[in-house]
């Protein structure tokens, strides 16, 4: 039991694992603020679910996940790019609230509020008591592609290119670079990670509705990144893991000590100071960027 | 000529930053731009370079109109400008800001998974030419600092080195020198003369005597207009220079 308390847990760090790297390609190498995150989630998680209850191979759903999440991706980031940081993000938690009210209320494509259920889970017949090692071994095996992808990215001039933009746009364009095509491609590239994060979290709760894809969720990756350090794969991976156990944490204390409050606000006060406590004495996240020795 | 300007009108409101200013550059030249505070010079630069849409007039580059170019294809036709202000990439390296500058780099994602050995040869290639150009200026034991961890002076050369780096056939330099002690600025000017073999420079710079020693033509402006043009000595002896900007 304990043990499958410590999969379950793992498998949510993963999940937010990937989301978080997605994040921290967009927000923490080329500082585009993407309030939307949680709709790139969504789509890969709606879109994956439909299929696979439709019939599809678990497999294919994902592919189509990620697809679509970056499709969209790409055509959200055309007109939003062109934006200024503060309405860039505006326009992106627009997105993710108009898409989660879509989910809402176009009940023939989503069943609405009462959600999807039974979303088939991979091979979840064949394994039977060890379903949640191997879902835990396959959402770690897309952490780690997920991983290697965007370091390689970074390490290329792609990638120092994206740095560059962070740092001072106008002059990346004195240099001969379209910087809009770069922050597209890494929007869309963004937006396809979210999709496999989204589609891996439909498949393993095997039930998703609309109001699991509030913007909070946005705002609880966002904190992940600020508080692993931002512009550092890794960093974003300890702040996914620091963030779940905070979260499952306080569940538990309320069974030691009588705190005349609900633990999940308890969460939410914790996850609050410590992000305050964060950008005021330690910016630069758990750990910090890495400076590339060439 | 390899750049014309002509005619060229800019206004912000109220205020008229280009009245009608008109160039031209020869080839291989080193063309000094002054003038006081406010007279124009940077819009000037702004307005070649393509970050500012001028209201009139046209500016051709080897005989191409590129009034209504955007910044980065002005850039990749080999006109490389500067900031007044040295931009400084804060996250980024030396050696990064140089391979930014490089031309000849692979930024596709596509051939980073499908060729990946030809993107790191070419990458490596790019490193091996901007330590050279770093050790040329000095700052060859600087390569893995940060950008922004330099003095003023290095980054000056910093900023010199990207340009060669991106081996342009046009240079539009602001202020190359400004702030940097005397010794420095010469090493620097002496470092651009060598590169008028292969390229053409458009500066603006306070320090007259650098110019006079090293430019071959050097235009005046005041209040948005060119006010004189010339060689060196012409320049030195023209009152109204003296009046407006050595301040006689």
């Amino acid at each position: 039991m304990f043990q499958d308390y410590i999969l379950d847990t793992l498998i949510y760090i993963g999940i937010y694992g990937i989301l978080a790297i997605s994040l921290n390609l967009e927000a923490g190498y080329t500082r585009l603020m993407n309030f939307g995150k949680v709709a790139f989630f969504a789509i890969g998680a709606y879109a994956s679910a439909l299929l696979s209850i439709a019939g599809a191979p678990f497999l294919a759903g994902l592919v189509v996940g990620i697809l679509l999440s970056a499709m969209f991706g790409f055509l959200v980031a055309l007109p939003a790019l062109r934006l200024r940081a503060d309405y860039l993000a505006i326009v992106t938690l627009s997105f993710g609230e108009i898409l989660r009210l879509f989910f809402l209320n176009e009940q023939w494509l989503t069943n609405g509020p009462m959600g999807l259920r039974g979303i088939p889970q991979p091979l979840f017949s064949v394994l039977d008591n060890n379903y949640l090692v191997f879902y835990t071994v396959m959402v770690f095996v897309f952490l780690i592609i997920c991983y290697a992808f965007s370091e390689k990215i970074m390490n290329s001039p792609f990638g120092i290119t994206l740095k560059a933009i962070r740092d001072d746009e106008d002059a990346v364009f004195a240099f001969g670079e379209d910087t809009f095509r770069f922050k597209v491609k890494v929007f869309i590239i963004g937006s396809a990670m979210a999709g496999i994060s989204g589609a891996l979290f439909a498949h393993y709760i095997a039930f998703i509705s609309p109001d699991m894809f509030f913007p909070s969720l946005t705002f609880s990756v966002w904190t992940m990144m600020v508080i692993g350090g931002s512009a550092n794969n890794l960093g974003v991976i300890a702040g996914a893991f620091l963030i779940q156990f905070l979260e499952r944490g306080t569940r538990f204390i309320k069974d030691f000590a009588d705190l005349g409050i609900e633990p999940s606000n308890l969460r939410i006060i914790i996850i609050g100071i410590l992000l305050i406590l964060f950008i005021l004495y330690k910016p630069e996240g758990i750990i910090k960027e890495r400076k590339r020795i060439l | 000529m390899i750049l014309r300007v002509k005619d060229i009108k800019k206004s912000f409101g109220g205020l008229i930053a280009l009245d009608g200013v008109s160039l031209d550059i020869k080839k291989n030249t080193i063309v000094g731009l002054i003038g006081p505070n406010g007279s124009g010079k940077t819009t000037l630069i702004n307005v070649i370079s393509g970050f500012i849409q001028p209201e009139s007039g046209s500016i051709e580059f080897k005989g191409m109109d590129i009034s209504s170019m955007k910044p980065h294809q002005i850039a990749r036709l080999g006109i490389c400008r500067t900031f007044q202000l040295t931009r400084v990439f804060r996250h980024m390296t030396v050696l990064e800001c140089m391979l930014l500058a490089s031309k000849t780099h692979d930024t596709g994602i596509l051939k980073l998974f499908l060729n990946p050995g030809e993107v790191s040869k070419k990458q490596n290639a790019d490193i091996e030419r901007a330590r050279n150009i770093l050790e040329a200026l000095d700052i060859g034991h600087l390569g893995n600092e940060y950008a922004s961890s330099l003095s003023g002076g290095q980054q000056k050369l910093l900023s010199f080195g990207m340009v060669q780096m991106t081996q342009p056939g046009f240079v539009l330099f602001d202020e190359p020198v400004a702030g940097i002690n005397p010794t420095l600025a010469n090493k620097i000017f002496e470092k651009i003369e060598l590169e008028k073999k292969s390229t053409t420079f458009l500066v603006i710079e306070h320090n007259i005597d650098i110019l006079m020693n090293f430019c071959d033509e050097i235009y005046v402006m005041n209040k948005g207009k060119i006010t004189a043009f010339g060689t060196p000595q012409e320049i030195q002896c023209n009152k109204s220079v003296i009046d407006v900007y050595l301040g006689g």
